[in-house]
């Protein structure tokens, strides 16, 4: 067994991948209306996707509204172009961020995508990504090029397993080190291909960066910060060097930004229209420092204020630290003051009211929320306090 | 050369062994009609083949195969028997409960498999057999109008030639390498409390399930033993 001999094999392969990222133009290597061949170890993946696609679709998170699907669908459409009737989408609910797509075309895109992307191009921006590593058989070549280094660093492990009679798994870690340089290869790959995307379906490529320049901003205003990388960095190149990457590649090749803002303004309309459901699972992630980020973001680009004010008082009520309940207080008294705020911020109010012990505002304000919400579900419960107090 | 050997006879033990374990809480099936009706379940069965590495790469072809002539055979076992079945034959047309079941038989099944028969034993249950999948399975029961509902799982990992050629070579050195295995179990459920009635594991050597004549030992050994009316 010529232990060196397969290491040099594994070291060729880390090289000759990390070359081929550097290649010009990225074509997608899939027609539209692509299945796979019969026999093939394609056709077991997609059979074990669409095993998956069935736990999907009986998921009780699919978001089934059909605006906000509508709004995703559009957005998912547009930038496949003739790649559109292969997409199956589905909305779920989950404030993370995240969108994926998986060889048999079942798009996933977590509602917490949609509240942190500005616009419908930056929408547009992630799904192009991930139509990208579709349309580039990212998965396949993924299993393929583990199964060749994953059987040629067992070969290593073996021959030293003979050589020092005790195993020493250098082969096997080789191995799922060069699957994760390989993934991060694969998404500079889709980062450049989901611009051209982006381009060919009228969006403005340069939502790309924005996405990332986005997380960077967000990961900088958490509270509770990643103490190590976690799977996500170790497979994904840093977000400040895609960003950096895209900021050239999309300037040289189609110039300045766009003047108009009508993806920006899309989104926002579709946001106010979604907002106490989608916030309210970023509100229940305890995540205080990424939620302000997201608010901060969401006043600036003109979600309805009374949306953004009403859910500041959420976040600090939940947050509970010293000064927190004055702050809570005064976000709600802001969302009442611009009119029209969602009826549950007189309710919210008036239990911050009658936790103090001021009775009168409390009552106030609880007999405002039911006038606004007659059907409540907790009707019984407020007026229960109504009569109570 | 001796430890070699050994080595080799293992594997080959291994492949051949055969057991079943099972578990039987009722003597006979009741129905508050005049015959129990068993609703089958799309059964969770899957065909890999073992690569050079151990990565198992899933087959359509022989997972197509396999569920195909599983069903059949399945079918075949309850008219010989006299058992009034219910079969889901559109797959397309299950809801979310079937298949949400059907994972929860799955991992509920896999728990049983290590907690009740296998290495982990669960000090705490003394012995008892009280696994249930929950009353709420009671919705499958009355959209089929079904007393009990039969899940079943199979998983076989079919090794390559080259994975079988490493294993040689492995054994020769004196190292253990697993030439692929087939396991599956099957629950009847309570469609009224959710409580699994009988279950059974297969191990390998009970069939193969790619062939027809194959899928019917398989069938014959799974439901041994269960509850008729």
């Amino acid at each position: 067994m010529n232990t060196c001999r397969h290491l040099i094999f594994v070291l060729i392969l880390l090289l000759s991948g990390a070359l081929a990222a550097e290649s010009a133009d990225i074509e997608p290597k899939i027609p539209p209306g692509y299945t796979p061949e019969k026999g093939d170890d394609e056709q077991g993946l997609w059979m074990e996707v669409d095993d998956y696609e069935k736990a999907v679709r009986a998921s009780a998170l699919l978001v089934d509204d059909a605006d906000l699907n509508n709004y995703v669908r559009e957005a998912a459409c547009r930038v496949a172009g003739e790649y559109c009737g292969d997409l199956r989408i589905y909305v779920i609910r989950n404030p993370g961020f995240n969108a994926s797509m998986t060889p048999n075309g079942m798009m996933q895109v977590w509602t917490g995508l949609l509240l942190r992307v500005s616009s419908e191009d930056e929408l547009a921006a992630v799904l192009g990504h991930e139509l990208a590593h579709y349309t580039r058989l990212h998965t396949l070549d993924r299993l393929r090029r583990i199964k060749v280094s994953l059987a040629a660093g067992s070969l290593v492990d073996f021959g030293l397993i003979v050589l020092a009679g005790v195993p020493i798994p250098v082969g096997q870690m080789t191995a799922v080190a060069d699957a994760m340089a390989f993934s991060r290869e694969q998404e500079e790959e889709a980062d450049l291909l989901g611009v051209r995307f982006m381009a060919d379906s009228d969006y403005d490529p340069h939502a790309s960066y924005r996405v990332w320049n986005m997380l960077v901003d967000e990961e900088a205003k958490a509270s509770a910060k990643r103490q190590k990388p976690g799977v996500f960095n170790k497979t994904h190149p840093d977000p400040a060097k895609r960003a950096e990457t895209l900021v050239r590649y999309v300037s040289e090749r189609y110039g300045t930004t766009r003047a108009d803002d009508i993806g920006r303004e899309r989104h926002v309309e579709m946001l106010d229209r979604h907002y106490m459901m989608l916030m309210e699972d970023q509100i229940d992630t305890n995540r205080f420092g990424r939620t302000q980020a997201m608010l901060e973001k969401h006043e600036q680009i003109g979600v309805n204020g009374g949306l953004v004010d009403f859910f500041y008082g959420e976040m600090y009520r939940q947050r509970g630290q010293a000064g927190d309940k004055e702050k809570a207080k005064n976000a709600y008294a802001r969302a009442i003051e611009r009119g029209d705020p969602p009826p549950l911020t007189y309710r919210n109010l008036g239990y911050l009211n009658l936790k103090e012990g001021d009775i009168e505002q409390a009552r106030h304000n609880f007999s405002q929320y039911l006038l606004l919400s007659p059907d409540a579900t907790d009707r019984k419960m407020i007026q229960f306090y109504l009569q109570e107090s | 050369m001796f430890r070699s050997i050994v080595a080799v006879g293992t594997i080959i033990a291994l492949a051949a062994c055969a057991t079943a374990n099972k578990v039987r809480q009722i003597d006979r099936l009741e129905s508050v009609g005049e015959n129990p009706r068993i609703l089958i379940m799309e059964p969770d069965i899957k065909y890999y083949l073992l690569t050079v590495s151990g990565v198992p790469e899933p087959h359509a072809e022989w997972t197509a195969a396999a569920r195909d002539n599983f069903a059949n055979a399945l079918k075949a076992y309850a008219d010989e028997r006299g058992t009034e079945v219910v079969m889901i034959t559109d797959s397309n047309q299950l809801g979310s409960a079937e298949i949400e079941y059907s994972k929860l038989h799955a991992a509920v099944g896999l728990t049983i498999q290590l907690n009740y028969f296998g290495e982990a034993r669960l000090p705490s249950k003394e012995g008892e057999f009280d696994w249930s999948l929950g009353p709420g399975v009671a919705e499958i029961g009355e959209k089929y109008n079904a007393d009990y509902a039969l899940f079943s799982y199979y998983r076989d990992y079919q090794a390559s030639g080259g994975r079988v050629a490493f294993a040689v070579l492995a054994a020769v050195a004196g190292v253990g390498m697993s030439t692929g295995w087939e396991k599956g179990f099957a629950s009847l459920v309570d469609l009224k409390t959710g409580d699994i009635v009988w279950f059974n594991i297969v191990h390998s050597n009970a069939g193969e399930l790619r062939d027809e004549q194959g899928a019917r030992m398989i069938v014959a050994t799974m439901f041994a033993n269960m509850p008729e009316k």
